[in-house]
């Protein structure tokens, strides 16, 4: 028997690096487990690394079938050009129908470049993936169009079909200490990237806060017309013990830094409160917002998109509303 | 492309050639008087090794039995200590046989075993490179689920 058919099915990246905090992995996996289920095949979780002993096994227990391990000094600090050679060799051997990575800084650089390697086609930031019950093939939903309409994606004929997709799109599946699985370790060509050496490796301070786990978040649009302004909203999150998020124009102008940016191409927030003012609610950013389970919105223009998914909506200007709702809960809380 | 593979758990495994498995066996545990080397499936609930062995020095004479951890026939005058995260298994010479020790993780248990075994023939069956056991020889295999007692092995 050909035990690398085992191999074939539906492969997620494992981007285990902030493990604890960046669940992203997990919940591809989960996702990656319910197309597995409908074409009847299993899961393969790509791990590459040194000493990736424990994120094996946590893989295997959030849903993992197989964990196909790289375990080479070499790969310890993530390297594009290594990892794409890795990848893209286990790919071409064992021939994945479906391969998923996170829509992150990482995934946006590294999945580009292993699909043009492999010869098939990447739909990026994907908002929801499904099979085709007909044919079989992975429906892929991805903003297009400047983020004007939701486009679906089919690849028919090129393999694997890959996609990336946000981080909190889909819900990971819990811990299972009782889980049992596969590890399998291919043959690995690693060869020192003549290019690039790391010296070393240093965790950023994260400068977003917590955004993607806060219950409340206050995002701020370029509506609210300057800086000074987008400054009251921290004053706003302290009040309300939320976190501040933002558009991409407010980025664009400096206002606010990369790691609170929401939507397309920035971070997926789930909370139960979300307090969006002076945003119109283009596309892009509202797919980054869909999970919320309250939506206030504050906007001069009554026919501003946001309006339409928004629970309550407060037509008026930012710099007269921000003030007045600052002042109301300084008294109150 | 060739690869290699072994069944894996969630809550415990062992590093066995540079690999993880969540349970393996060398020789025959089923045996009256052969060497074997076996670690055990551990389950959920449990978070120590099972490890369990007979075991001869290189000249072929027998050293001990282990049982699930613990000295039994000892004609080799062995001795048990605890180590950092397990324990040591030494030689009336004072050498120590095995050591093993087990990892915490955040949500499960990774157990490196340090030995240098030698079986009835007088062959090297088992040393440690790189804080991994490796096997020598085809007569192993890994375990899919705990092994029953008594049970013989199939031979690879």
């Amino acid at each position: 028997m050909d035990k690398s058919g085992l191999l074939h099915g539906v492969w997620v990246f494992g981007d285990y690096r902030n493990y604890f905090q960046n669940r992203v992995t997990l919940q591809l996996i989960a996702k990656g487990r319910e197309l597995a289920e409908t074409l009847r095949t299993r899961v393969t979780v790509l791990l590459l690394g040194e000493a990736v002993h424990q994120y094996a096994m946590e893989y295997i227990a959030h849903g993992a079938d197989i964990v196909m391990v790289a375990e080479h000094p070499d790969l310890r600090c993530y390297q594009v050009e290594s990892y794409t050679n890795v990848v893209a060799r286990w790919a071409e051997a064992f021939k994945p129908d479906i391969l998923l990575g996170g829509a992150t800084s990482f995934g946006r650089e590294f999945f580009p470049r292993l699909a043009k390697r492999l010869k098939t086609g990447l739909s990026a930031d994907c908002v929801r993936l499904e099979v085709d019950p007909d044919t079989g093939l992975l429906l892929q939903t991805t903003p297009a169009f400047g983020g004007n309409l939701l486009a679906e994606v089919v690849s028919s004929h090129r393999r694997p079909q890959m996609a990336t997709i946000h981080p909190y799109v889909f819900k990971e599946l819990p811990h299972k200490a009782s889980a049992v699985g596969r590890v399998v370790y291919p043959e690995i060509e690693v060869k020192a990237n003549t290019q690039v050496r790391v010296l070393r490796s240093r965790r950023q301070q994260a400068r977003g806060g917590n955004l993607e786990d806060a219950q409340i978040v206050i995002v701020g649009g370029r509506g609210l017309g300057s800086r000074e302004q987008f400054k009251l909203l921290f004053e706003l999150a302290e009040l309300l013990a939320g976190e501040v998020g933002a558009t991409r124009p407010v980025v664009r102008a400096g206002w606010a830094d990369e790691e609170r940016l929401l939507g397309q191409t920035g971070k997926t927030v789930k909370p139960k409160l979300l307090i969006s003012i002076g945003t119109s609610g283009a596309l892009q950013y509202t797919t980054g917002i869909n999970g919320a389970e309250t939506i206030i919105a504050v906007n001069r223009d009554a026919h501003a998109p946001i309006f339409k998914m928004a629970d309550l909506g407060l037509v008026g200007e930012s710099s007269a509303v921000l003030p007045l709702l600052l002042e109301t809960l300084r008294k109150r809380i | 492309m060739e690869f290699r593979e072994s069944p894996i758990s969630a809550h415990h495994n062992y590093l066995v050639n540079g690999m993880l498995a969540q349970g393996f066996v060398v020789g025959d545990p089923s045996s009256k008087d052969h060497f074997f080397f076996l670690a055990d499936v551990v389950l959920q609930g449990e978070t120590r090794p099972r490890i369990s062995a007979r075991l001869m020095d290189e000249d072929s004479h027998p050293l001990l039995e282990l049982k699930v951890n613990r000295i039994g026939e000892n004609p080799g005058k062995c001795s048990i200590e605890s180590a950092f995260a397990g324990y040591r298994i030494r030689c009336s010479s004072g050498d120590v046989l095995i050591e093993v020790r087990t990892e915490a993780f955040a949500n499960g248990y990774l157990t490196r075993i340090k030995a240098r075994l030698f079986d009835e023939h007088g062959h090297l069956r088992v040393e440690t490179r790189d804080e991994s056991i490796w096997i020598h020889g085809e007569e192993y295999l890994f375990l899919a689920g705990p092994l029953p007692e008594g049970r013989a092995v199939r031979r690879k």
